[in-house]
């Protein structure tokens, strides 16, 4: 359902990058790249006392031709970025919201690993194997 | 949008200025040509008015014109090519770059500081706008950050070089100015047949372009005299005649040329026409290019021609100017593209005075007086001629359309009454997609409410104008006149901004409008892209910038890549200016247009878009985009001879650790190594460049004093413990030292004198490396180098050896005063060399080489110098043992690679000692590539022959070892040292001295070897 999911740190570069597909990987780490500006512009808007209790799941950023692009930030202003295909006209709101949190807990498993140093690319093979069934899943 | 010079409103204004037409004789133009200016270009920087006029509307009120402008243009009678005006287009925009070397400007979003743009000052530009106020608002103001003027000199090209269409008369010409000699024999008669001329223009229907406004344009008479060559009273009775007969306020005197033209230029003279100088060229060179069908500008390359023996004579005087940036352009030009043999001579006079005008000044025969004369001449044309006759022709036109409304006013109110929404255009529109609408005749009375809004715009009356547009706008869209509806929305659009006071807001679903009729129904994308570029900056200037961006990004499209490049780095500004600056998104369209400028050709406007998007993509770690830009930045500074730039680019793709897949590493690699290439045959005799790859593991490199030991043979067994194939082993390495203290204190009865050193054959990385290590001249010195190849391409290295720095030192010889810097000689040291190393993908092996000393002296491994080559493509996936090709040397490597050196630079461990070692960090030195070579020194080396791999206990067995001496000294006094003695016994007596004689020759001795039980 999503051809590619990146997790970006709060200082704004990757973390994670996963695509389904490989020849394309280029265009879509540009597109996961613009869309922080979205997310910037999102999270700005909302204002700072709002910031703690706000949704974390930040909706549609914004649609291309091809793709629906999708954000999502946590309390530490760790970014998720999914890119899904826009054909795919099946997918819901809520389950993108619900895809999102999968991610973040699998994100969470990550940070709890202890010889994980926070800001560091992620290498882990739970949390591949997290991703690439998020993906696989319609596709 | 990058920040422009000009305001929104003086860029409006003076996109849309009265037309005048100039037509001169023959022997005006020669009189003019003096100044090697033509008339149009000679009243070019004067047609600006600086003081305020008045005129009566048609309501009698008084309307006041500020900072009027007109444009006096010859007379062309074809429309311009869409294909040069492409070219002038294309020129215009190459030509502006941003001058380098100056101050930069940083702008600060977030956590970006971006060099945007250099700070272009405008006067550098030489088209850019005459007037020098703007230029001080340029320096006083503060908000101004980006500038682009590449895209403010396309933006005036492109409006000035847009065809005349039949929907509008914004472009069309209002007067015509008429220009004869005083010199001439016959001016009046002149003047009569110019006149008639003019006449035959318009109205036959020879010529379907210029456009003229009205039917009965307004002719203005100038009478042109050279005061330093004509006589002034002769000039004085023709005018006096001229006023007879067309009046006071239709003819001119202008006197010019005040200055002989051979008098030399000692006084300086400010020269106004330096700044439309290059922009002049390109577009009279398009006017040229067309000789045959012109009547006016093949006069002018006549005169060319008879100019070309003065100006070969001014061009040595004037060498310095010769670098016209667009020489070269024009030389292709002129072998390009042309069939008639009259293109011949008129394009290589044409080429001549391209020199020449870059050459010599302009206005060389004008004093400041005649300045002034000009300038009273434009303002007394404009006053006197121009607004009058406009005034009059506004009138006229509102009479008829009083009384056409008369007639239709049933007409106007059912549309009104169709039209009470105001939602109505697009819908009717959407409607009507596949009619691109009727056309109406020149003269239609449809057209003549559109002429009238478009006189009361020129004049700066913008309700009226307004207005007019407004009711025009419902009038075709009721007849679904498609084009003449989209100019007027376009036009209503732009007077309602341009309203004094905004009564009303800027109607931007106007524009909208008018951009989808004109690019959808009918398909003119040059219309539409003047309305895109009018509202964009329209809507930037009220900022709202992210309506601009999507407007300059709708536009972008595959017809124009010079066209889309330009808008979409207009649209990255946009995004750069907007109140929370989208810095990605900013870079991404800088790529994007980049993209479109390599497309378009604009190879230096695509490298430096590129390299603005690097600044924010560099350093975080978004490494695919990061090389892909490097890439294409490596690849434009090549085509642009940048080669230094294009190197360090390819070697950031390869150095970083590329996520790459293997073929796309490939085509990085091969990339590199051919600039490189080329960078490497440009400067011959330069240094060894530094070569990124293969990673070398400093620290792993172990170097080996000695022969090779000869391996073991049947029952000869080496007797030592090192070699480089063996692994360090602390513990052992330990005992061995233990055991040489103990001989060398024996043998200095007892004490270790402090200079002693442990022998160590092979240096790594645990050994003590802090001293000096001592080689023997003529023993080889190995050195193992560590290559680590981060890429998933292999990598094939030839003629690989070491490079080192030598300095011969005698050490018998007691004045070491001398010593020789040898980088090389082959007669001191010898190199073994690997002829071929291939490093498989993301494998680490290492090369030994070797050193042969042939003199004593202080030798220093600098470091490792190769060959870089890939194999072809085929063979990586083989996976061919390497060790084959290295011993057959059939590798196929194709052609590409390229001579470099990397450095071998061992950092020493880090001290620990002292307290100031402690807090700080410091290293110490690593001595292991600094080897002194010392004189011949005995070498021995040892065999056990039968030696026993298993005893009992209790058991004697015998065993031999073989002393050998191979060296050529003499060898004495030789110990036998061991840590438990009472193991062993020598067969000949000696217990423990054996003091033999060796030289040259083996001696086998019998070693008894016994194991006791405790």
């Amino acid at each position: 359902m999503a051809v590619c999911i990146a997790v970006i740190a709060k200082e704004n570069y990757p973390l994670y990058i996963q695509s389904i597909t490989t020849e394309n990987e280029l265009k879509f780490h540009y597109t996961v790249h613009t869309s922080l500006d979205v997310v910037d512009e999102k999270i700005s808007a909302m204002g700072k006392a709002l910031v703690d209790q706000r949704e974390l799941y930040l909706g549609l950023l914004y649609p291309t031709e091809d793709y629906k692009v999708y954000g999502y930030v946590t309390n530490s202003k760790v970014k998720f970025v999914m890119v899904a295909d826009s054909s795919n006209t099946a997918l819901r709101d809520n389950e993108i919201h619900s895809m999102f949190q999968k991610l973040h807990n699998s994100y969470i498993d990550v940070m709890c690993n202890p010889f994980y140093n926070p800001g560091d690319c992620i290498h882990s093979r739970a949390f591949d194997n997290m991703l690439t069934s998020m993906m696989m899943q319609v596709c | 949008m990058a920040q422009c010079v000009q305001s929104v409103q003086e860029f409006i204004q003076d996109s849309f200025v009265p037309l005048v037409a100039a037509l001169c004789s023959e022997e005006a133009e020669r009189l003019t040509r003096k100044n090697n200016l033509g008339f149009s270009e000679l009243v070019k920087p004067f047609c600006r008015l600086t003081s305020e006029v008045h005129m009566r509307d048609p309501n009698n009120q008084l309307h006041v014109i500020k900072n009027l402008k007109i444009a006096v243009n010859n007379i062309i009678t074809h429309s311009p090519q869409p294909g040069g005006i492409r070219k002038l287009l294309n020129d215009v925009v190459s030509v502006s770059q941003p001058t380098e070397g100056l101050v930069t400007n940083v702008i600060t979003a977030g956590d970006y500081d971006l060099n945007i743009s250099d700070r272009s000052v405008k006067a550098s530009v030489p088209w850019y706008n005459n007037w020098k106020d703007t230029l001080m608002e340029l320096n006083t103001s503060t908000f101004y950050s980006a500038t682009t003027p590449w895209f403010e000199s396309y933006r005036e090209s492109f409006l000035q070089s847009m065809p005349a269409s039949d929907h509008e008369f914004l472009n069309h010409y209002v007067a015509c100015m008429l220009v004869v000699s005083s010199g001439e024999p016959e001016p009046v008669e002149q003047f009569l047949k110019l006149s008639q001329e003019q006449h035959r223009i318009q109205h036959s229907s020879e010529y379907a372009y210029p456009k003229w406004f009205i039917p009965n344009t307004l002719k203005y008479y100038v009478l042109l005299h050279d005061v330093s060559a004509g006589e002034e009273q002769r000039a004085d009775s023709v005018y006096e005649e001229m006023k007879q007969r067309y009046g006071t306020q239709g003819c001119y005197l202008l006197k010019i040329n005040s200055r002989g033209s051979n008098r030399g230029a000692d006084e300086q003279i400010p020269d106004p026409w330096s700044q439309y100088l290059q922009k002049n060229s390109i577009q009279t060179q398009e006017s040229y290019d067309d000789g045959p069908y012109t009547v006016i500008s093949n006069k002018n390359a006549d005169h060319l021609i008879s100019d070309d023996l003065d100006n070969d004579i001014q061009d040595g005087l004037s060498n310095n100017f010769k670098a016209h940036p667009l020489q070269l352009d024009h030389l292709s030009d002129t072998s390009s593209s042309f069939d008639g043999t009259d293109y011949i001579k008129t394009t290589s006079s044409l080429h001549e005075s391209k020199k020449t005008s870059s050459g010599t000044p302009h206005g060389a025969c004008l004093t400041l007086t005649d300045h002034d004369r000009i300038r009273q001449f434009i303002q007394e044309f404009t006053f006197r001629g121009l607004l009058p006759h406009i005034e009059k022709t506004i009138r006229q036109l509102n009479d008829q359309l009083i009384s056409r409304k008369g007639l239709s006013r049933s007409l106007f109110s059912a549309t009104k009454k169709w039209f009470s929404g105001s939602k109505v255009p697009e819908k009717s529109i959407n409607e009507l997609k596949n009619t691109s609408g009727l056309l109406y005749p020149p003269e239609a009375p449809e057209l003549q409410i559109r002429k009238m809004a478009d006189l009361c715009f020129l004049v700066q009356h913008y309700e009226l104008a307004y207005s007019c547009y407004h009711t025009a706008k419902k009038d075709f869209l009721n007849d679904q006149a498609m084009l003449y509806a989209a100019g007027a929305l376009e036009m209503a659009a732009v007077s309602a901004f341009l309203q004094p006071g905004a009564p009303r807001p800027y109607p931007a679903h106007y524009m909208d409008t008018a951009i989808q009729t004109y690019r959808d129904i009918c398909k003119n994308m040059v219309l539409a892209e003047r309305c895109v570029l009018l509202s964009a900056e329209i809507l930037k200037s009220q900022s709202k910038y992210s309506d601009a961006a999507a407007l300059l990004i709708r536009l972008t499209s595959e017809d124009s890549d010079l066209r889309s490049a330009l808008l979409l780095e207009q649209a990255a500004h946009c995004f750069i200016n907007m109140k929370s600056p989208m810095v990605r998104k900013f870079a991404f369209h800088m790529i994007l247009a980049g993209h479109r400028y390599s497309k378009a050709g604009q190879k230096k406007h695509a490298l430096r878009c590129y390299s603005q998007a690097m600044q924010v993509y560099k350093g975080k770690g978004w490494s695919l985009a990061e090389d892909h830009i490097n890439f294409t930045i490596g690849r434009q500074s090549f085509t642009l001879r940048q080669l230094d730039n294009a190197v360090s680019a390819f070697r950031h793709i390869l150095i970083n650790d590329s996520k790459q897949p293997a073929a796309q590493q490939g085509t990085f690699l091969r990339e590199y190594l051919y600039v490189y290439k080329n960078v490497t045959q440009l400067s011959p005799d330069g240094p060894l460049p530094q070569l990124p790859l293969p990673y070398i593991n400093n620290s792993a490199t172990r170097v080996f004093f000695g022969h090779d030991r000869r391996p073991s043979e049947g029952e000869k067994q080496a007797a030592t413990h090192i070699s480089l194939d063996q692994e360090y082993d602390c513990e052992s390495s330990h005992q061995w030292k233990e055991l040489e203290e103990q001989v060398v204190a024996v043998v200095n009865k007892g004490i270790i004198p402090s200079n002693f050193q442990p022998t160590q054959y092979c240096l790594n990385s645990y050994s003590d490396n802090s001293k000096f290590p001592l080689a023997v001249v003529e023993e080889p010195v190995t050195v193992e180098v560590a290559f680590r190849n981060p890429l998933k391409v292999p990598l094939l290295l030839t003629d690989l050896s070491l490079l080192w720095k030598f300095q011969p030192k005698d050490f018998n010889a007691k004045h070491n005063g001398e010593t020789k810097e040898l980088a090389c000689g082959n007669d001191m040291i010898g190199a073994e060399v690997i002829a071929e190393f291939l490093i498989n993908s993301e494998e680490t092996k290492m090369a030994r080489l070797k050193l042969f000393p042939h003199q004593t002296g202080e030798l220093h491994i600098l470091g490792v110098v190769y060959n870089l080559g890939t194999i072809q493509g085929t063979m990586m996936l083989d996976g061919i043992d390497p060790s084959i090709g290295l011993q057959a040397g059939k590798f196929v490597y194709n052609g590409m690679s390229v001579r470099g050196r990397q450095e071998l630079e061992i950092q020493g461990p880090r001290l620990n000692n002292t307290k100031e070692e402690k807090t700080s960090i410091k290293y110490g030195p690593d001595r292991r590539l600094d080897p002194i070579i010392t004189e011949e020194m005995p070498l021995l080396e040892v065999f056990f022959i039968n030696f026993p791999t298993g005893l009992l206990c209790g058991e004697i067995r015998k065993a031999y070892v073989e002393f050998v001496n191979v060296s050529k000294c003499p060898l004495t006094a030789l110990k036998v040292v061991s840590k438990h003695p009472e193991f062993f016994t020598f067969e000949l007596g000696q217990q423990f001295q054996l003091t033999n004689f060796f030289n040259q020759y083996s001696k086998t001795n019998s070693l008894f070897t016994n194991t006791k039980s405790q």
